[in-house]
């Protein structure tokens, strides 16, 4: 397999919070010792709940934050250290799609401008062929009569379009990976499995590798090569197969937690009644961070705390002191 | 589920919701026929842009704050017109023993100076006559699933996660006894885990008072969970009802079918025009 084009080397990333009560702050680590490879055409989703970093890690991936500690590397070097001409490939090779189309895109920019900008702040074509060229990009994420497309501004755009667009000005610099936040939530079902066939269609044409962060284990099981669950600031499992064989108690929660899509197999109305109380988790210093929400716990979890290590013969990498006896 | 009672709880007829947006004529709600029966919980599934938010909210009576165009037809709550009654008459129903609402965004509704319990209180009693009732306050709670009720009547909204403001509005919209509650989109913007917990506690509420539900939701996989009949809602019209089963199984129109199958395998019925 060719080496990674993007790597977290022992990364962590901590934000000072405001205590709610007004005195102090806190310290939180939103990444903590975060290892991970992203590779050309490989698309890897990031999944886990609110608060659970994952998003962290794609501001990491885009240079938007530094990490606190640690390294992240595009082709074997420091992002830190990337000098001019090195940096300008980082650019070019790494893009990005965001979570809400309507604030990523300029309102006050039609369509062209906002794709022209990159065309000739990268220089990729002759002003002569620029429009030729941006009618081929949007024809190429599905927005047909192109041309229609041109002068209109992001407010006479539905969400699916302007996300297209979106994608458009990510893929027009062919890059080798795209970072996207939670590309998805923002839309509607029905246009979510359009955005959704795009990008599979993108990779099989292009080659080009995604970072997809998203709460939608669903949609991440239609799509992901390799899913990582992160849960607090670390991955607790990664893994090709995490959706059918979850080696990780966070990872079987999760996938516990998904609604049925059969409605003879519905959960709620066969159980009903049983009074669910609303668990306030706490942060627990030392061991496993999953512990307190874990119905497995044992004496060790609460000493020691578990690191990513390869389950069984398979490819699952989990952070659980008992992942073996569970996927067994 | 009960079986052709006489009459149902609530009954819209040909219900016209038409609104201008920068001149536009928007048909959100066009021509409605909707019924609730007493003790049911129904889904009114669609979209963005269905209509489904503006039918629930043109049903309470609270309409867009935009210039209204046409609003006709007929909402019936156990038999009275509700666009026939007075203020007076409407409030004593939000009150007691009629309807009431919860939203997707619990920060939205809730006061931030108040403590919850105080939001609770007034909602027991809104003309402010009397003490506030404590001890309902926290059987309230204690009904919605917090452990420790006195804690929480004690905090702020804002030091409550999603799930639990979530639970604090249910609380108050129970103040008034409802035999109907709408919940728009209740879960939407909370996490997995904590969505089916929030499910499980309307589910068990809805149970235990022989309450009347009706979930308005774009996720299928909250009907299939919660509702025995759904309506499909497109462009301010019924697609479909049926009951839940049969939506699955042998959905009627080509629109249910796709928003079926997407909700079993996400990338089928892709491809289609925006």
């Amino acid at each position: 397999m060719m080496p990674p084009i993007l790597r977290l080397n022992n990364v962590s990333r901590s934000y000072k919070t405001r205590n709610p009560d007004g005195w102090g702050s806190t310290v939180l680590r939103a990444a903590a010792d975060v290892t991970l490879d992203v590779y050309e055409g490989q698309t890897l989703a990031i999944v886990g709940e609110s608060g659970s970093g994952k998003s962290t890690l794609a501001k990491l991936l885009l240079m938007l934050h530094p990490p606190s500690s640690g390294d992240v590397e595009f082709r074997g070097a420091s992002l830190a250290k990337l000098d001019k001409r090195r940096r300008s490939e980082y650019r070019r090779q790494v893009q990005a799609v965001f979570q809400d189309p309507s604030s990523s895109l300029n309102p006050q920019m039609t369509v062209e401008q906002t794709l022209g900008y990159v065309v000739r702040r990268h220089d990729l074509v002759s002003d002569a062929d620029q429009r030729g060229f941006l009618l081929r990009q949007l024809e190429s994420v599905g927005l047909e009569p192109a041309d229609h497309y041109l002068t209109r501004y992001p407010h006479q755009l539905s969400g699916g379009q302007q996300q297209r667009i979106a994608i458009a000005r990510a893929m027009m610099l062919e890059p080798k990976v795209i970072i996207a936040d939670e590309p998805l939530s923002s839309l509607d079902v029905s246009i979510q499995a359009q955005v959704l066939q795009l990008m599979l269609d993108l990779r099989t044409r292009t080659n080009v590798g995604f970072v997809i962060i998203s709460h939608d284990l669903a949609a991440m099981q239609s799509i992901a090569d390799v899913t990582a669950v992160m849960y607090r600031g670390r991955i607790v499992e990664i893994g090709k197969d995490v959706y059918d064989k979850p080696a990780h108690p966070y990872t079987r929660l999760l996938l516990d937690a998904r609604l049925a899509s059969n409605p003879r197999h519905g959960r709620i109305r066969a159980a009903a009644a049983t009074k669910t109380p609303t668990v306030r988790s706490v942060r627990l210093e030392g061991g496993c961070s999953f512990r307190d929400r874990c119905p497995y716990a044992v004496e060790i979890c609460a000493t020691s705390e578990p690191v990513l290590r390869p389950v069984g013969a398979g490819e699952t990498k989990a952070a659980c002191h008992r992942a073996d006896e569970f996927s067994a | 589920m009960s079986t052709a009672p006489s009459a149902p709880l609530l009954r819209v007829s040909d219900l016209k919701v038409h609104f201008r947006v920068a001149d536009r004529l928007v048909r959100a709600v066009d021509g409605v026929e909707f019924e609730i029966n007493a003790g049911e919980c129904v889904g009114v599934v669609g979209e963005s842009g269905s209509g489904k938010s503006t039918l629930v909210r043109a049903i309470s009576r609270l309409m867009p704050n935009l210039p209204l165009d046409e609003v006709s037809g007929n909402v019936a709550f156990e038999g009275r017109d509700i666009f026939a009654m007075n203020d007076r008459e409407l409030r004593a129903l939000r009150r007691s023993r009629g309807f009431s609402m919860i939203f997707q965004d619990p920060l939205g509704y809730l006061n931030p100076t108040q403590r919850v319990g105080r939001q609770i209180a007034e909602a027991l009693s809104p003309d402010g006559r009397g003490r506030p009732d404590r001890v309902r306050v926290q059987e309230l709670l204690d009904e919605v699933g917090f452990p420790d009720p006195a804690r929480v009547a004690r905090r702020f909204p804002h030091e409550l996660s999603g799930g639990m403001r979530q639970r604090v509005m249910i609380a108050i919209a129970l103040a008034s006894d409802p035999k109907l509650l709408f919940a728009d989109e209740p879960t939407t913007a909370l996490d997995a885990t904590v969505q089916l917990q929030v499910l499980e506690t309307l589910y068990r509420l809805h149970k235990e008072r022989n309450m009347a539900v009706a979930i308005i939701t774009h996720d299928l996989g909250v009907v299939a969970e919660m509702c025995d009949r759904v309506y499909v809602m497109q462009t301010g019209k019924i697609l479909e009802t049926a009951s839940t089963v049969d939506l699955f199984e042998k959905p009627q129109h080509p629109y249910s079918a796709r928003l079926v199958s997407l909700s079993t395998h996400r990338l089928h019925g892709a491809g289609g025009p925006e």
